[in-house]
């Protein structure tokens, strides 16, 4: 069994049941998982930014063409789209002092721009932790699909 | 817009941010009534996907202060403190004993964002008196959480910007007790280009 981490801006993918992908200490970034039950493959995103600006490059950084990226990765390896299985993580507002601009909304943005992009695939979401003020590690388990998150100080837990 | 950052124009910085961090080393020793050394000031571009490698991995425990500069001179000044180190530090502001504080409360936290406050400030004032730039720090916001969720703000920040964030650098140490407080300044692009005049103007005079 290895763990795989997914850092800032990546996307991984594996079909060994052994393996689980791990986004440690998402803030305000986002971690998308799918997962196909039948091929048993299964992806997560790790994205920064809510959506790609029109002079960038599409890329996993941000979560539009992320989330986009991780589906067709996905298809590739062989995940059959009607069969794929969306869960979330992340998403934070890790400041949230009066006086400090709205940049910091990060969080929330990158939510939406999940729910946004998602919803556009036609794809979802069977589970979700996101939002609040707390940072999460995300783990995606290959075996069986389970999505886990540990909060500073808790016990990993799936939801 | 992509700035080519030359050796020189780091080591400008560099020199800069030193004189900052020494002088916020100042105000945070005579906060904690010990001298305070500045270990290691550095001003380097890191790839975005390193930064939250910084003080031993993403999921380790810490605090974060941070403050929003805005002005002449504006960015983003983040403390950042491991967990087990920020206790030691309430320890020795509150005159407590070594191994006293176990927990953060309202009386901790405040004292913690004093920390930042002060140590921010007296870096942007060496910044300021430097380049006549002037700069307006916001009031501390703390963070209690895993070190990548605190530097999430940065990352996301950095990310807008490009793949690389220019960051200023620095570690505290008191005495033989290293306090591992890791000191991050990021300027804006518009602050970073006028420093670049500024430091190319104090080269031809």
């Amino acid at each position: 069994m290895s763990d795989i981490s997914v850092g800032l801006g990546e996307i991984k993918i594996s079909n060994d049941p052994g393996d689980v992908l791990i986004g440690f200490g998402l803030g305000s970034c986002i971690g998308v998982g799918m997962y196909d039950p039948i091929a048993r493959i299964a992806g997560m995103l790790h994205a920064v930014l809510p959506v790609v600006s029109d002079n960038k490059t599409p890329s996993p950084k941000y979560t539009d063409s992320g989330v986009q990226m991780l589906l067709e990765q996905l298809l590739e390896a062989g995940a059959l789209r009607s069969r794929i299985i969306v869960k979330m993580a992340g998403g934070a507002n890790m400041l949230s002092s009066p006086g400090l601009s709205s940049t910091f909304d990060i969080g929330t943005r990158n939510v939406d721009s999940a729910y946004d992009t998602l919803k556009k695939l036609k794809l979802k979401i069977s589970s979700e932790s996101v939002g609040g003020q707390i940072g999460r590690t995300v783990r995606l388990y290959i075996s069986d699909g389970r999505m886990t998150i540990r909060i500073m100080g808790g016990k990993e837990r799936a939801i | 817009m992509k700035k080519k950052l030359n050796e020189k124009f780091i080591e400008s910085l560099e020199e800069l941010a030193k004189q900052g961090f020494e002088n916020a080393a100042e105000g945070f020793s005579g906060m904690l009534g010990m001298t305070l050394a500045v270990y290691e000031p550095t001003v380097s571009l890191i790839p975005l996907q390193d930064i939250p490698h910084a003080l031993g991995g993403p999921e380790i425990d810490a605090v974060g202060i941070y403050l929003q500069v805005a002005g002449e001179i504006s960015g983003h000044v983040l403390l950042i403190i491991p967990l087990n180190k920020a206790f030691e530090m309430v320890d020795l502001l509150l005159n407590e004993k070594v191994g006293t504080t176990k927990k953060l409360g309202t009386l901790e936290r405040s004292a913690l964002a004093e920390v930042g406050n002060l140590t921010g400030s007296f870096f942007l004032n060496a910044l300021s008196d430097q380049t006549g730039l002037s700069s307006r720090p916001s009031p501390p916001a703390m963070m209690v959480d895993m070190v990548g969720a605190i530097l999430d703000v940065i990352t996301s920040l950095a990310g807008a910007m490009g793949d690389e964030v220019l960051m200023f650098q620095a570690t505290f140490i008191i005495g033989d007790r290293e306090l591992n407080t890791d000191f991050w300044v990021i300027p804006d692009a518009t602050t970073l280009n006028k420093l670049t005049s500024e430091i190319s103007g104090n080269h031809t005079e």
